[in-house]
């Protein structure tokens, strides 16, 4: 299942999965289709950190044409 | 008409009438100077001090700093981190001279810049103070600390979107930019660069400006962070501004300073998070970011431990059921020595059933004994297996 969260609710997910899994309220029979969400919703997070289009933008038109700060 | 006299006779009685009312004499006086021009190569300064009244000068007087008495000019930019310029409020030991060419004129011996120093603590305390009363919800003063609705806000788990104000091919731009570049964790972000100047007489106000921009896509930011490189002489007052602050105090994004200066806060910090420079801003949010990497590889482990223990334990409970069906299995039984009793193929579990006379089986392991029942009775004691 393609999860389509935001990297933060993937994140609020993940933390009370553990806490299931932790407490052991998951089925056997449910954990490796639950491991399989959990990597996902990790593999989100970890996007977020690393696979952002990195760049740098300078806003040319807001620039003023009175900067000539040099600090 | 009475007789002329020379210019210079007059020139020179004025010059004699000042020298004998003022001569070696030294006044300390407070005024605002105005028409700096300062030479820096022949160590001089000539300038205006000027004293105003409810808004209109009352006064005004030309005066010098001889090369002498120059490096109390660079005392003073030293000290107050701001340069000596149009518009600065001084307390200076002077002397009177007049020439009879270049006329009347003030020779400053020395600035006193302990009390400079403290004009501006002042106004710099009570700006502070205003803001806390006049914002009320958004600013608190708790302990010695300035509580403010955006220092207060909540930083997102991971920061990658920045807007960033600084002077355009500034060091603080370059080394901002290169900290976040080189993170060692290759952690990527996109900043989004706001233009202006950050120092002099209307910063404030440009950087004011590039805010209001950045609040109308304020969806589009994590954080703001507001960069200036150190070095030489600052002016630091923009940072003090009032309705920068004020502004500063209820943004509605994080905002991270790094104006590189090592006295005390400026405003703008204390109404913000405040790093001390640029590179120190950028090593903040990647060390942000790794605390939520952390995080996440803490969750990782804890899946796996929690998965691992489950498994570890459904296989044990099944080991266990095993070994109880292995148990009870009536061959395991006639292995360990016990065996099985049957009366016309039928297996005899209630012993009355049988009577003296009948033919009987007994299954063992390997062989069944066929037998006929002679003598019955009943156990005294319950058997004790």
């Amino acid at each position: 299942m393609k999860s389509k969260l935001t990297y933060s609710e993937a994140f609020t997910k993940l933390e009370e999965l553990v806490e299931q899994l932790e407490d052991g309220t998951i089925p056997l029979d449910k954990l490796a289709a639950t491991v399989k969400q959990a990597n996902e919703w990790v593999a989100v997070c970890e996007d977020k950190l690393r696979m952002i289009q990195a760049e740098v933008v300078a806003d040319a038109d807001k620039v003023s044409k009175k900067s000539k700060g040099k600090s | 008409m009475t007789d002329s006299i020379k210019l210079s006779t007059l020139t020179q009685l004025i010059q004699d009438s000042i020298q004998s009312r003022f001569d070696g004499e030294i006044f300390t006086v407070s005024a605002r100077i105005m028409n700096v021009k300062k030479y820096i190569s022949a160590r001089r300064c000539y300038l205006t001090m000027e004293e105003y009244e409810y808004g209109a000068k009352i006064t005004e007087i030309r005066a010098v700093f001889w090369s002498n008495a120059y490096s109390e000019i660079e005392k003073f930019e030293k000290v107050l981190k701001q340069p000596f310029k149009d518009g600065a409020e001084i307390t200076c030991k002077v002397k009177v001279r007049y020439h009879k060419v270049y006329g009347l004129n003030l020779d400053v011996l020395q600035i006193d810049v302990a009390q400079a120093l403290g004009t501006l603590e002042l106004e710099r305390q009570q700006t502070l103070e205003r803001l806390v009363k006049e914002h009320p919800e958004q600013i608190q003063l708790i302990g010695n600390v300035y509580h403010t609705y955006n220092n207060r806000l909540e930083l997102p788990l991971v920061i990658s979107r920045i807007a960033l104000i600084t002077a355009p091919n500034s060091d603080g731009q370059r080394d901002f930019l290169q900290e976040l570049k080189g993170n060692k964790h290759e952690y990527q972000f996109s900043v989004t660069e706001f233009l202006t100047t950050i120092q002099g007489d209307n910063a404030h106000e440009l950087i004011l400006e590039q805010l209001r921009l950045i609040e109308k896509r304020q969806e589009d930011f994590d954080v703001v962070a507001i960069v200036r490189g150190g070095g030489s002489i600052s002016d630091f007052r923009p940072f003090d501004d009032y309705t920068l602050s004020a502004y500063v105090a209820g943004f509605p994004v994080p905002v991270f300073t790094g104006i590189g200066h090592d006295r005390n806060q400026s405003i703008v910090d204390l109404m913000a998070r405040e790093q001390k420079t640029p590179t120190k801003v950028a090593a903040l949010i990647v060390e942000h970011n790794f605390d939520f990497e952390n995080v996440l590889i803490d969750l990782k482990t804890r899946m796996s431990e929690a998965v691992t223990g489950q498994l570890e334990r459904a296989t044990e409970r099944l080991e266990q059921a095993k070994r109880i069906i292995r148990l009870s299995s009536p061959r395991d039984i006639l292995r360990r020595g016990f065996a099985i009793i049957t009366h016309e193929d039928k297996i005899v579990v209630d012993p009355s059933l049988i009577k003296e006379g009948m033919e009987i089986q007994t299954q063992l392991m390997n062989e069944t004994i066929h037998s006929t029942v002679t003598k019955k009775k009943k156990n005294e004691k319950q058997t004790d297996l």
